[in-house]
């Protein structure tokens, strides 16, 4: 296998954009390829992830994207897998250099929601659930997340106040990151006194719906040497699945597709979670990073929340736990956010993560699941 | 009828329709093709009388288009009685924690627009 590297990334800011998906998804796009310090005509062919597209007019995105990028002759492919499509489509991209099919690859999630209003993006996230048994009985994900915290404060010793201090957290390393949709400090009573949303979740357990387009350029290791740049390399990559719908889990606190991506990811890196020095995680709701950084191994099951309640897990404590901000305070675009976290690893292992630095930080690892954690996908970055 | 339509059928009547490997006894949802334990397809229909004990909820107040009229309701995971399995489904008339502690008695009691109905026992 070829040893596969990222040579560039970069990202829209999150939030409500204005402008189309088929311009943010171009803009991300580009600033990845000036990353790079690549000609476009380089680029061999885009992996893309996208849910929702339908939603801004816009699926088949490849080719409108090449199109403005100069190279129509290149082909590229949609890949969707819900909240965990960036990741997939990495994986599939990681997959294709490692493989030597390609040496260049642009890897660009987007997606563009928000003018449809919070009603019909709740309608539309509910179709990523076991639509049969959840979304048609009016589960929303905030619901399904929110049965999985009332599962998690009923077996273990955690209160709603803990599950606060992930937001409240999270909201401190965004507000050092421009990039972030929400840049603001939260304290713990701000989140209690939220409006509820699902119980026992409330408005700021949720992360926000964002738009926003990431993208990276995925090359083979002879390629980033003689270009010259900075890079990172991919040394482990992992995926899982779980089944779909919750009533279906052993156990409704742990989400098995991440300890499956885990396993695999740090049986190719070589590593144990003891070695990953900071890790973007998928924190669409806070319960769900506690549930996360237990199931990626860097916490014994049931006590994610204490490491919360020491602040072990903050911006250059024990772990740096989505130094980005995560999905909660950066915001998750959801076809974009698992390419947004390898930004952020590339951001942080190439030393431009400015006030949210990860110091001395080594290894980083990106954790990006869809729906429940249906499916996910884990990698792990080294620095060169 | 398909494995969705027959399962709605049997909801009606307040039961659950459930699929018993043949081959290695594990019990199913009908909504499963090949045994989960043992890979096999030969299923037995084996009807539950859809009672069990509240697992986990939540009481949603923002809700999916066409549930704006139920709200608050509970989506509930109910742990069903003689068996290993779990079903989901809609309640109403939940509004706080208060109205549904964890391990309430439940049942299901029939299908509409709502998907699988679960009410207190």
């Amino acid at each position: 296998m070829e040893k596969v590297c990222v040579l560039g990334a970069g990202s829209t800011k999150y939030g409500k954009l204005p402008d189309s998906i088929a311009d943010i998804t171009t803009q991300a796009s580009v600033s990845a390829i000036e990353s790079a310090g690549i000609d476009p005509k380089e680029v061999k062919a885009s992996y893309i992830s996208n849910v929702f597209g339908v939603a801004d007019k816009q699926v088949h995105l490849g080719p409108v994207l090449m199109s403005r990028l100069g190279i129509p002759d290149k082909p590229s492919l949609t890949i969707e897998s819900a909240c965990g499509s960036g990741s997939v489509s990495f994986r599939e991209a990681y997959a294709n250099v490692a493989a030597g099919f390609y040496d260049c690859l642009l890897v660009t999630g987007t997606e563009k929601v928000t003018h449809t209003g919070t009603e019909w993006t709740t309608t539309y996230f509910a179709y990523c659930s076991d639509f049969f048994y959840e979304g048609q009985a009016g589960a929303s994900f905030p619901g399904l997340f929110a049965s999985m915290a009332r599962a998690y404060l009923t077996e273990f010793d955690a209160t709603e106040e803990d599950f606060a201090r992930v937001a409240v957290k999270n909201h401190d390393n965004g507000v050092l990151n421009p990039k972030a949709h929400m840049q603001k400090k939260i304290t713990v009573d701000d989140v209690m006194n939220s409006p509820v949303v699902a119980s026992p979740l409330k408005l700021y357990d949720c992360c926000p719906f964002s738009d926003g387009a990431s993208s990276v350029i995925l090359c083979s290791e002879k390629f980033a040497k003689e270009h010259g740049g900075d890079y990172v390399q991919v040394t482990g990559s992992g995926r899982g699945g779980s089944p779909a719908a919750l009533q279906g889990r052993e156990h409704l606190t742990t989400i098995p597709s991440t300890k499956i991506a885990a396993e695999a990811a740090y049986n190719m890196a070589g590593i144990t979670a003891k070695d990953v020095d900071f890790a973007e995680v998928h924190d669409c709701f806070t319960i769900a990073e506690v549930v996360d950084t237990e199931d990626l191994g860097f916490f014994e099951k049931g006590k994610g929340v204490e490491a919360v309640r020491e602040g072990r897990t903050k911006l250059n404590s024990d772990i740096s736990i989505n130094p980005s901000g995560g999905l909660k305070s950066k915001g998750h675009p959801i076809g974009a956010t698992g390419v947004g976290q390898v930004v952020e690893v590339f951001d942080q292992l190439t030393g431009n993560a400015g006030e949210r630095t990860v110091k001395d930080a080594k290894i980083g690892l990106t954790h990006n699941f869809g729906a429940t954690g249906a499916s996910c996908a884990v990698h792990v970055f080294q620095s060169v | 009828m398909s494995v969705e339509e027959q399962l709605i059928e049997i909801a009606k009547q307040g039961k659950l329709l459930t699929h018993k490997c043949t081959n290695c006894g594990y019990l199913h949802l009908s909504t499963a093709y090949y045994c989960l334990k043992c890979g096999s397809k030969g299923f037995e229909d084996v009807l539950l009388e859809g009672t069990g004990s509240v697992a986990t909820y939540t009481i949603i107040t923002v809700a999916p288009a066409g549930f704006e009229k139920y709200t608050p309701y509970a989506f509930v995971v109910l742990n069903l009685d003689n068996s290993n399995l779990r079903i989901s489904g809609f309640m109403e008339g939940i509004a706080t924690p208060a109205d549904l502690p964890v391990g309430t008695r439940a049942k299901i009691t029939g299908f509409d627009e709502r998907g699988i109905i679960i009410e207190k026992q």
